[in-house]
């Protein structure tokens, strides 16, 4: 059987995560290459339906990251990010799903490291996780894809 | 040394004439940045380089250390700046012959050898270089392929040159030039011009091994010197980046460096200085070649002392040691000899724990050179009138390293001393902003004139995209297959071009672009490359040349976030890459045009921190008619500098001190403010506000201002090891120096001194060098040897880091008698006290056995440790990153060493890391320059990205007057929210929130967001 290989999308802001992205690259810190980030300028800017389209089209396990706690660009964007994302973690649960497939994680624009261990460790729960349901009930998603 | 009066208040008292100039000679990285920052901030500005083309050593180079990022990517967006400043005047292959007058008044005579190629006409299409391949300028180190001209593909200015000497049919050669470029009879040209100061970034050479026969006098093929790896491994070299041997083509197993070659020595062909470069460069080398080639490449580094004292670069030998397993041979290799069928080579070395030599055989060796004057740089000197330093470095002012013997002329870069490219940078800046005070204070508010072209109307146009595609070299291109994803995206909708670029921000291919957006009528570009980050800009710019909105492209990193972060994973790479480019394509097609907002730049400066560095960078500014806060916790000026009597070229601190802080506290244009602490900030870049508490009653205060400077500091650390605090002889080398100034005479009763270095630095908990302290025992054994010359001094050292000049001090003390003993992390000295007698035990590797010495005084050299309590308030305050070990975190290590990540926000002294008095001046005077290029732009650019409310959809429910952490929105008088965009920060907070989706946050709007994720999935909308 072919090993599952989740598709995790990654809503980083401009100010921390996405630099810290970055960073990872240039120190070439590997992390799985199933994470695809989406910029933004705050993670504050990431709503409930971002993620939950995230998964209707197709994702197994979405992340915002932002700068840490208190240290937000716009000061406390990325606390509006951490409601949102636990407002999705309650959705996910009323819908039968598992709760850890959406995630807010904090770093600074220096966590080259953070980045890629975080990244690691969100795929890793959600290979255990196994693909969405979604893709398991809609097939038909996939099948109208381009297949890369 | 100057006396050092002039250097506090240097204004220059001659007419100050507007139209004047700053000459910069030396178009390196040094000179660059001197140049932008001068023409940033609206002064005119001539740079001139004997070369063809700008760019000077860094070109070269494979990578650089810390990063190990391509020089290319970090240096080109640098270079091509250049040329569309209006204030810059670029003159390759001119020099200076004359120079006359004196500062404010110069008239200096420039000749510039005939090119023979109209660089107006001249397309760069390699025609010329076709036909007449040996018609040779230059010859980057090993490069076969030298015909070209140009150095490398990002070149400036863009175009050929000609030797005429090596051309014998001319009419031949004009014929082959479809551009009609050639000028056969171009002739040299001379100018005079008149400046108000010069700046002078010259660089310097590296050391010629060929010289040295116990290396092979350069005649062995797998012997060459570091700049030659260099090339050997870049992508522009000569095997196209393949690392191999020049005998055989073959890939080498085993690669040895050898550590100052020609530098540190006292035999033929030495010089006796420290370069201060290699040791990081052959650790970079050795890492690159084991990150890019293949781990198990054995490289070897045969060193002295490991030299690795800038900021996070003993973390960086840290990880060459751990987790690349370079080896690491303390010796001085005596010879290298090949042999002849093999072409191998064997190093003859010994070790100071083993009696007898050893010999091992290597594939390739590397040798480490330094910097070396050349005669040329003594010939433009004497026509300066400089005065030069015994090593024939330009001689510099003690307490400001960019002020030569001539008033009116400043240095920067190696020609001070040696230097790696952020110290480059730094002086650069520093520089810039000294010459900058010969010329009249720009009150000229106008605007540039609009040097775009006016943009084309696209509303009602169907998508036409274009996608390019970058390989960078083999940064992309080395993983993944280019060409497989010009082939997707060619099939897109929408995607009428699809091309591969090679470097997508080098000339050639940015022309390239913007002839297919015009020849296409394209309205949308995606570049698959590198960071938005580094490179957004520069492609908007290309967008607003060809005509369209800056906002009408789409960055993909296929870099930064893929190739670089997957090294190994080709598969998945490019998947990834496909993935990301699908969902940049996707995102393209819903990209709006739109404009940029500004607002009045606020024209005062904050300065944190009232040590030599703020008063420093508070001053400059001041003479520069901008009016500064300088804002002091303690109740007085003054810092740590005040705590030191002597430097160690034997001034005087405190004299120097009081002058400053005289002068700081009577300069009409700067307000101190001592006993003050930063208790609220908000605004934005330009327009900051800064709430501070002041005075014995705490007064609360808001401060106005457009930039901010961080010279907090650092502290003396004081760790409990050796017995420190418990016994009156066992000190702090601050002590130390303070005893030595008031205690003479205690002095001379001492028969044994003790110090011991690197004490509470390069140790777990603070892994750094504290980068001062070899300088600073040196120092004190000297001033104690003077005072009482039977003293014995032992100093008990890991690595001796006298780097650069401060050698000099090293070979002084060890001819003066003071013992070196070497000791390990492993092996640390033992401190013990009895019967009131302090004694140090330590192990001896030279000797093989444990000695002990009974001390009269034990001065410890405990460097510094970062502030971290006030770094870290700071840091939440302004938003600002610190580095692991609490030091703030500048934007670019390499590039942008005293700006911010938050713009208007700068760093100078040791609260960016340790270094010394004159360092740290010189980082003050850089900090103020680039504040300066910051506020001479009078309005603020705040971007775009605003939240932009739809009337109609509004329901006046007030979540996002409740949600914006600035309180901007308001209920308007048509009942609906209205936000202004002068106010808005665009962070996107309310139009997540907002429940009917009456808010979109321009540039980030939700079906932009929703397109992308379509592209990632496989659907293009």
């Amino acid at each position: 059987m072919k090993i599952f290989e989740p598709e995790i999308v990654a809503f980083c802001c401009h100010y921390c995560a996405y630099t810290a992205a970055d960073m990872a690259g240039s120190k070439r810190i590997s992390y799985p290459a199933n994470v695809k980030i989406i910029r933004v300028p705050c993670t504050g800017k990431v709503d409930a339906i971002h993620i939950m389209k995230a998964f209707e089209k197709g994702a197994d396990g979405v992340y915002v990251a932002g700068c840490l706690q208190g240290d937000c660009h716009f000061k406390n964007g990325n606390t509006r990010a951490k409601y949102r994302v636990e407002q999705v973690q309650i959705i996910l649960g009323d819908l039968g799903w598992e709760k850890q497939r959406v995630a807010m994680i904090n770093m600074s624009a220096g966590m080259g490291e953070r980045f890629a261990r975080t990244a690691l460790e969100f795929t890793q729960t959600i290979k255990q996780l196994g693909p969405s349901p979604i893709k398991i009930t809609h097939t038909d998603i996939n099948q109208q894809a381009i297949r890369f | 040394m100057q006396n050092h009066k002039d250097i506090l208040s240097d204004k220059s008292k001659n007419d100050k004439s507007k139209d004047k100039s700053v000459l910069v000679i030396g178009g390196g990285v040094g000179g660059i940045r001197a140049a932008l920052d001068l023409a940033e901030s609206r002064r005119n500005v001539i740079l001139i380089d004997k070369s063809y083309s700008i760019g000077g050593l860094m070109t070269q180079l494979d990578r650089t250390f810390p990063t190990n990022n391509c020089d290319l990517c970090t240096v080109s967006p640098h270079l091509s700046e250049t040329t569309r400043q209006l204030h810059l005047d670029l003159q390759p292959m001119t020099q200076l012959v004359e120079l006359t007058g004196e500062a404010g008044n110069f008239i200096a005579t420039l000749v510039t050898e005939p090119r023979y190629i109209d660089i107006e006409k001249c397309t760069a299409c390699g025609e010329c270089h076709k036909h007449f391949p040996d018609a040779v300028r230059f010859t980057p180190g090993l490069d076969p392929r030298a015909p070209t001209c140009m150095r490398y593909p990002q070149a400036t200015p863009y175009s050929f040159s000609i030797d005429m000497e090596k051309i014998t049919d001319i009419k031949a050669l004009q014929k082959v030039c479809r551009a009609d470029a050639i000028n056969a009879y171009d002739t040299p040209k001379k100018t005079r011009v008149e400046l108000a100061s010069v700046v002078l970034s010259v660089g310097a050479q590296l050391f010629d091994p060929a010289v040295l026969d116990n290396f092979g006098g350069g005649q062995f093929d797998n012997v060459m010197t570091g700049l030659e790896y260099e090339r050997i491994m870049s992508a522009s070299g000569p095997f196209q980046g393949d690392l191999v041997r020049v005998s055989d083509k073959k890939r080498p197993k085993k690669v040895a460096w050898i550590q100052c070659v020609g530098s540190r020595g006292i035999n033929k062909a030495d010089v006796p200085y420290c370069s201060g470069v290699c040791c990081m460069y052959a650790l970079k080398e050795a890492i690159v070649t084991k990150e890019r080639f293949a781990e198990n490449i054995e490289t070897t580094i045969f060193y002295m002392d490991m030299r690795t004292y800038g900021k996070d670069y003993e973390l960086y030998f840290n990880r060459a040691k751990n987790d690349y397993d370079i080896r690491m041979v303390r010796s001085r290799p005596h010879s290298i000899i090949e042999d002849s069928k093999t072409k191998n080579l064997s190093i003859t070395y010994a070790l100071e724990e083993e009696a007898l030599q050893k010999t091992e055989e290597f594939d390739m060796v590397v040798l480490s050179t330094g910097f070396r004057i050349p005669e040329t740089t003594l010939d433009l000197a004497n026509r300066l009138g400089l005065e030069l330093n015994s090593h024939h470095f330009a001689r510099t002012d003690h307490f400001n390293p960019v002020k030569t013997s001539k008033p009116g002329i400043y240095a920067c870069g190696v020609i001070e001393s040696p230097k790696d490219i952020p110290e480059t940078i730094v002086q650069a800046s520093a520089a810039a902003s000294m010459a900058a005070v010969h010329l009249p204070v720009v009150i000229d508010s106008s605007g540039a004139p609009e040097i775009f072209i006016p943009e084309r109307d696209i509303s009602g146009e169907k998508s036409r995209i274009g996608v390019f595609v970058c390989d960078c070299g083999f940064e992309i291109g080395g993983l993944i297959k280019v060409d497989k994803l010009i082939e997707f995206a060619k099939n897109r909708k929408d995607v009428v071009v699809s091309q591969a670029v090679g470097y997508g921000c080098s000339r050639d291919s940015m022309e390239i672009i913007e002839g297919l957006i015009k020849t296409h009528n394209l309205n949308r570009v995606v570049i698959g490359g590198c960071s938005p980050r580094t490179h957004e800009t520069k492609f908007q710019d290309l967008l607003r040349r060809a005509g369209l909105n800056k906002y009408l492209v789409e960055i993909v990193n296929l870099r930064d976030q893929d190739t670089w972060a997957h090294i190994g994973q080709p598969k998945e790479s490019q998947d990834k890459a496909f993935k990301l480019l699908h969902a940049g394509i996707s995102g393209v097609r819903k990209s709006r045009p739109l404009i940029d907002q500004t607002l009045p730049m606020n024209q005062n400066a904050l300065v944190l921190g009232g040590g030599v560095t703020g008063m420093t960078a508070a001053l400059q500014l001041a003479n520069q008619d901008i009016k500064v806060y300088l804002v002091e916790r303690g109740p007085v000026l003054g810092g740590l500098a005040m705590s030191i009597q002597k430097t160690i070229e034997g001034d005087d601190v405190g004299p120097f001190m009081d002058k400053l802080v005289e002068i700081v506290l009577a300069h009409k244009n700067i307000q101190v403010l001592t006993k003050s602490i930063i208790v609220d900030h908000s605004g934005i870049p330009g327009r900051f506000k800064t709430g501070i508490q002041t005075g014995i009653r705490m007064n609360y205060m808001q401060l106005s201002h457009g930039v901010t400077i961080l010279a907090t500091g650092a502290l003396p650390n004081r760790p409990d090891s050796y017995g420190l605090g418990t016994h009156v002889n066992i000190t702090t080398q601050l002590e130390l120096d303070a005893m030595i100034e008031d205690a003479p005479e205690k002095i001379k009763t001492m028969n044994h001194v003790v110090m011991i270095q690197c004490v509470g630095s390069r140790e777990p908990g603070n892994p750094n060098c504290s980068r001062i302290c070899c300088q600073t025992s040196i120092k004190n054994a000297l001033r104690i040897k003077a005072i009482n010359p039977d003293a014995q001094i032992f100093i008990l050292y890991r690595d001796i880091r006298t780097y650069g000049f401060y050698e000099d001090y090293y070979m002084e003390a060890r001819k003066k008698d003071v013992k070196f003993i070497r000791f390990s992390l492993d092996n640390k000295p033992i401190v013990r006290v009895e019967n009131d007698q302090v004694s140090v035990f330590v192990d001896d590797i030279i000797l093989g056995r444990k000695i002990q010495i009974q001390t009269d005084y034990l001065a410890l050299s405990t460097g510094m440790i970062a502030d971290d309590e006030t770094t870290e308030d700071l840091s939440m305050m302004f938003h600002l990153p610190r580095t692991a070990d609490h030091y703030f975190l500048e934007d670019h290590v390499k590039l942008r060493p005293v700006d911010m990540s938050v713009r208007g926000f700068f760093i100078a002294g040791t609260n960016h890391s340790p270094r010394t008095i004159r360092e740290s001046i010189t980082q003050a005077l850089a900090a103020a320059g680039r504040a300066q290029t910051l506020l001479a732009k009078k309005e603020i650019e705040l971007g775009a990205a605003i939240a932009k409310v739809d009337g109609s959809k509004c329901a006046a429910c007030l979540i996002c007057v409740r949600s914006c952490p600035f309180s901007i929105p308001f209920i308007n008088e048509d009942g609906y929210s209205q936000i202004d965009p002068a106010k808005c920060h665009g962070c996107g907070v309310c139009a997540a929130d907002c429940p009917a989706k009456a808010i979109q946050l321009l540039a980030y709007e939700d079906d932009q967001i929703l397109a992308k994720l379509d592209g990632l999935f496989g659907e293009l909308n």
